[in-house]
């Protein structure tokens, strides 16, 4: 079957003005930065000036740079630098705030600078960055369904979290990104080395999320009264589509708590799930914008989300609509295998440049505990199921934080060497430039991850939350079927899990695909699976129907879309050539996952046994480049990985050389991931196979 | 208690992890066991094997209709009769949990606008942690929240001016602790906490506490003193010094036989020093925790000590203190602790007799070995 017709990409092009190219904006390009004449890899590690001694800057940067990271990333603290309302220090008192020098000493040792402005930092510190005396202004702080601050409770200090409405705190915060500016602005390249620049910071509602946790705030009620006056025009519709008497827009409360039994009722819910969505996305967006307006405008934006992507109420792809580059956050045990591989494969499925904008080494100390191993193995992990860059937090360790490859005082600790020894290879082997080839797409209907946002059940313990801690976005929802053949809210992840297992026993690469991303991220799948029930956004299912159009092969179910996102009766096109399934059991799945194995001919490359192992492949222009294998458990276990030929493979970590015809062998340790570079040369196989015996 | 500008510094991932291992065993253990099943899993009832791990939730409505159930490792339960308040623990024990907690729909909305009616501007983490604590308290005792077991259902939650009057007897203004722990000749891990404008301000981690001694002997009962000595020189006099090597602390951890914490700080194993009175009393907590085990009455009961003479004497003596910190909290916080070590054993011998027990054993240990051996697969920690 013939794959979908591909499109005329959509990227942007606007940074490609005609300038020289020494002194253009730096830009996306190819999974990588092009800064000047150069590619740079988006490999960098967080460094924090204001944390140490100016004297453990020099040899923390310069082993950072040692370390093989083009780049260092800082916040810059809104907190640390505010003395006095609207009065601010950038060294002039205390060296250690002098960020300007700092960044000029990276510019010194000649690296790059991924600027993290705020307004919210986290970082560890008290009210995340934010002065106390704006976080305790009740104009900006976030309000509860009763009109209460909503609290933040991470250590030391439980705070108010700010409003993410709340034009009082926009405009504390453009006062902020303009007194930083000053400092910033001059350093932008080509002037100076700031090539990134971070808005905000995990924008998830400060980790109060719950659909009715906030945000009550008068200001944030205002924008949700606008925003149903662009979905539905009037107040009369509004009022129809929610079943109530509104009389004038002040009537249109948002709900406060859960109360629905029939679909009709749903909508109000959906609503107010999705209004919060996109309350983050403008207020993303105009907080970029205001950083332009303050003079910070040229290097590529960047945003992150926190643990628990399917949980949390915000869209990364609605967001890179607006900022340039979207990705994830990575703190993860090793027997998070699971947590890491569906993270990476939604940004590898969902995103142009599959990044993390924190990749944890180490952690705060109020978090599950994490050794070095962890760290390790969740970047290879990461980095094998087709993460392109990544930002090492923390580089160089600081207060309240442990487990940095490098010493506050700047001296590399012994953990320092595997990180150096994988950051070489991966430059060696172009990593960021090679490709996975992935043929299958699980699509992730955002309007169903809405709903099991609306009826979970445990309050602040959002699904974000559950997520972050191991478990499902589901896991809380109510199991009411609402007059639907099933609880749609838990059913929708059912599926996919069950899917994902199918194709994961046949070895076969897939991705998830966010129903909100661009519709570019369709172009290369010959298949596409989507849960489909009664209720359905109609725009995500043109998309489904347009891949089925271009040639590609739709499986849905349980259900024939007939309901849309206002509970109307829609006509809903049958996708062409579309196979709808009812899967009630792990084998249903297995068995339409072999039919379309088999229909399609999908690939298999490098297939391993025994399970759980896993492989994945990278390709270059001259074909398989890297593979890794991934051992998920906890047992020590042999790989009999399935290989074309004569192959022989090398472990980037280790200098294991291992080879074969047709079969390879790898021993691989419990919950152990191998980087292996591929070669073929028959000869040089021989002789590592004759030295090693 | 806590200050707002607390420094946390100075440790890499190991020496944090091992610090971790000596007082919440589980929270490293779960590190070392398997993650969930699937994306989605499912249990059904009288599935669960292996050692209980875990919690149940049961969310309820109005009428006690199940609204949702689902274990914390094991995933989604749609098969649940709610057998009431009173059959929790049997609830628990067919869904193969250590624990269950059954709420109404909204208790955790209500819990969070009570907080944050409640907490002032200003108030400390310890005092922000009581409104909470209050907070949960008041909507279990109006049955919207009902936990099995209830370790901490007798306990009375004393004010933040209790917690701060205690504080005072273990750590006075102005002071430091340090405890270090070796393996062989290096350190294994160690801390120092200063207090300091009433509130703790430093924890600070072996890679300073290095910075400031320089280059040690490598006998341990000899370094002891430099580090003391640093420690006043670079942080605050220090009020209490525990020194020891990680084997013999494994052994008193796993130690059942009474009096083994006051031996091994006569012969030296252990120095505490300085020796503050109530650390004395502490001493003594492994003996009281063998006086639990078989089923005498806890410190309270001063008879029990009866038969841990000689330390029986060595307690009394300190009476006096343990009684001034419990006037003051309003609660024994040896009997807590002798509470929650007995706990920690009833789970580990439970999972000791669960067929197939071989998550966590010396071999599964965080470095050289861990302290801590409870094989709760899964659970999330005290």
């Amino acid at each position: 079957m013939a794959g979908p017709k591909r499109r005329a990409s959509a990227r942007r092009s606007r940074k490609r003005a005609v300038v020289s190219s020494k002194t253009a904006p730096p830009e996306l390009r190819g999974r990588a930065l092009r800064v000047g004449d150069r590619e740079v890899p988006l490999y960098s590690g967080a460094m924090h000036y204001w944390r140490l001694e100016r004297e453990a800057w020099r040899p923390g940067l310069t082993q950072l740079r040692d370390l093989g990271l083009p780049i260092v990333e800082t916040y810059v603290p809104w907190q640390v630098h505010e003395v006095a309302p609207g009065e601010h220090d950038f060294g002039r008192t205390d060296p250690r705030r002098d960020v300007g020098a700092f960044i000029d000493l990276a510019a010194e040792l000649d690296l790059l600078v991924f600027a993290r402005p705020g307004p919210h930092i986290n970082a560890e510190m008290t009210y995340f960055g934010l002065p106390e005396r704006v976080v305790y202004d009740r104009a900006c702080q976030a309000r509860s369904p009763r009109q209460n601050p909503v609290l933040q409770a991470f250590p030391p200090r439980m705070f108010p979290v700010p409003s993410y409405a709340s034009e009082t705190f926009h405009e504390e915060l453009g006062r902020w990104y303009d007194a930083v500016a000053e400092v910033l602005a001059p350093r932008l390249w080509p002037a100076g080395p700031i090539v990134m620049l971070q808005v905000d910071n995990e924008a998830s509602y400060y980790f109060r999320d719950a659909c009715y946790d906030q945000d009550y705030h008068p200001d944030a009620i205002a924008q949700w009264r606008k925003y149903l006056e662009r979905r539905y025009g009037t107040l009369a519709k509004t009022a129809a589509a929610h079943q109530e008497a509104y009389r004038r827009w002040d009537d249109a409360a948002p709900p406060v708590r859960f109360e629905a039994e029939r679909p009709e009722q749903l909508v109000r819910h959906l609503d107010w799930s999705r209004f919060r969505e996109e309350l983050i996305e403008r207020s993303l967006a105009r907080m970029g914008k205001r950083l332009a307006k303050a003079g910070l405008h040229g290097p590529v934006t960047v945003h992150n989300l926190p643990l628990g992507d399917q949980g949390v109420a915000m869209s990364s792809a609605a967001i890179e609509r607006h900022i340039d580059l979207v990705g994830f956050d990575y703190y993860h045990a090793r027997r998070e295998h699971r947590a890491i591989k569906r993270r990476t494969l939604t940004l590898a499925g969902t995103h142009p440049v599959p990044y993390a904008p924190e990749l944890g080494i180490g952690a705060p100390a109020w978090f599950t505990p994490l050794s070095n191993d962890d760290s390790l193995f969740t970047t290879l992990t990461a980095l094998a199921y087709g993460l392109r860059g990544f930002n090492l937090y923390m580089a160089v360790d600081r207060d309240r934080w442990y487990g940095a490859p490098i010493a506050a005082s700047g001296t590399p600790r012994v953990e320092a060497g595997a990180w150096k020894t994988l950051l070489g290879k991966l430059k060696a082997t172009r990593f960021h430039a090679l490709s996975r080839r992935v043929e299958v797409g699980l699509m992730l209907p955002r309007e169903y991850a809405q709903l099991s946002r609306a009826t979970s059940l445990l309050g602040f313990a959002s699904p974000t939350v559950l997520e972050a801690v191991g478990g499902s976005p589901v896991d809380a929802c109510r199991e009411d079927d609402f007059g639907f053949a099933g609880p749609i809210q838990v059913l929708w992840w059912k599926m996919l899990a069950r899917f994902a297992a199918a194709l994961t026993a046949r070895s076969i690469p897939y991705v998830y695909v966010d129903s909100d991303a661009d519709p570019s991220r369709l172009e290369g799948l010959r298949a596409l699976i989507t849960p489909s029930f009664e209720l359905c956004d109609p725009e995500r299912w043109r998309a489904v129907t347009s891949f089925a159009e271009a040639g590609g092969a739709v499986v849905y179910g349980p259900a024939m879309p007939s309901l849309d996102l206002r509970a109307s009766r829609t006509p809903f096109e049958v996708p062409r050539g579309g196979r709808r399934v009812l899967i009630d059991t792990d084998d249903d799945a297995t068995q339409v996952v072999d039919e379309l194995a088999s229909a399609l001919e999908l690939r298999r490359p490098f297939p391993v046994s025994p399970a759980p192992l896993e492989t994945t492949v990278h390709e270059g222009g001259d074909g398989p480049s890297v593979l890794f294998v991934i051992n998920p458990s906890k047992d020590r276990l042999t790989a009999c990985v399935t290989v074309p030929g004569r192959v022989a493979l090398e472990d980037v970590l280790t200098d294991e050389r291992f080879g074969g015809q047709d079969t390879v062998s790898i021993p691989m340790n419990g919950w152990s991931c191998r980087m292996l570079t591929i070669e073929a040369a028959a000869e040089q196989e021989r002789e590592a196979v004759g030295a090693a015996s | 208690m806590i200050s707002e500008s607390l420094r946390f510094e100075g440790f890499d991932s190991r020496s944090w992890t091992n610090l971790i291992s000596l007082f919440a065993p589980r929270v490293v253990t779960r590190l070392e066991s398997e993650g969930a099943a699937s994306d989605s899993p499912e249990l059904h009832e009288d599935e669960a094997s292996g050692p209980r791990a875990g919690s149940l939730v049961v969310v309820l409505d109005d009428r006690e209709r199940v609204l949702k159930a689902f274990h914390t490792i094991h995933g989604r339960v749609t098969d649940l009769d709610y057998p009431g308040p009173d059959g929790l623990e049997d609830l628990a024990a067919r869904y193969g949990a250590r624990r269950c907690v059954v709420l109404r729909e909204g208790v955790m909305e209500e819990i969070a606008e009570r907080v944050a009616h409640r907490i002032q501007r200003g108030e400390d983490y310890v005092a922000q942690l009581l409104v909470v604590a209050r907070a949960v308290r008041e909507l279990s005792e109006s049955g919207q929240l009902v936990t099995w077991p209830r370790p901490l259902g007798d306990v009375p939650i004393p004010t933040a001016p209790m917690v701060q009057r205690a504080l005072d007897t273990v750590l006075p203004d102005g002071h430091a602790m340090v405890m270090v722990v070796w393996s062989g000749a290096t350190t294994w891990t160690g801390a120092v906490l200063r207090r300091r404008g009433g509130a703790i301000d430093l924890i600070a981690g072996p890679d300073l506490i290095a910075r400031w001694t320089g280059p040690l002997g490598g006998d341990w009962r000899r370094d002891h003193r430099v580090i003391t000595a640093a420690v006043e020189r670079a942080v605050a006099p220090v009020h209490l010094g525990v020194f020891t090597e990680l084997t013999t602390l494994r052994a008193l951890l796993r130690s059942t036989d009474p009096g083994s914490w006051a031996r091994a700080a006569a012969v030296r194993d252990v120095i505490v020093h300085p020796t503050p009175p109530y650390v004395a009393v502490a001493l003594g907590a492994d003996a009281v925790r063998a006086a639990a085990q078989r089923g005498a009455r806890w410190l309270g009961g001063l008879e029990a000590l009866g038969q841990l003479s000689p330390l029986a004497t060595y307690l009394r003596g300190r009476v006096a203190e343990v009684a001034s910190v419990t006037a003051t909290l309003g609660f024994d916080p040896l009997k807590l602790l002798a509470a929650y070590l007995r706990r920690a054993e009833d789970a580990e011998l439970e999972a000791d007799r669960a067929p197939g027990r071989d998550a966590v054993d010396e071999g599964d240990a965080v470095d050289e070995g861990d302290a801590g051996d409870e094989g709760d697969e899964g659970d999330e920690g005290e």
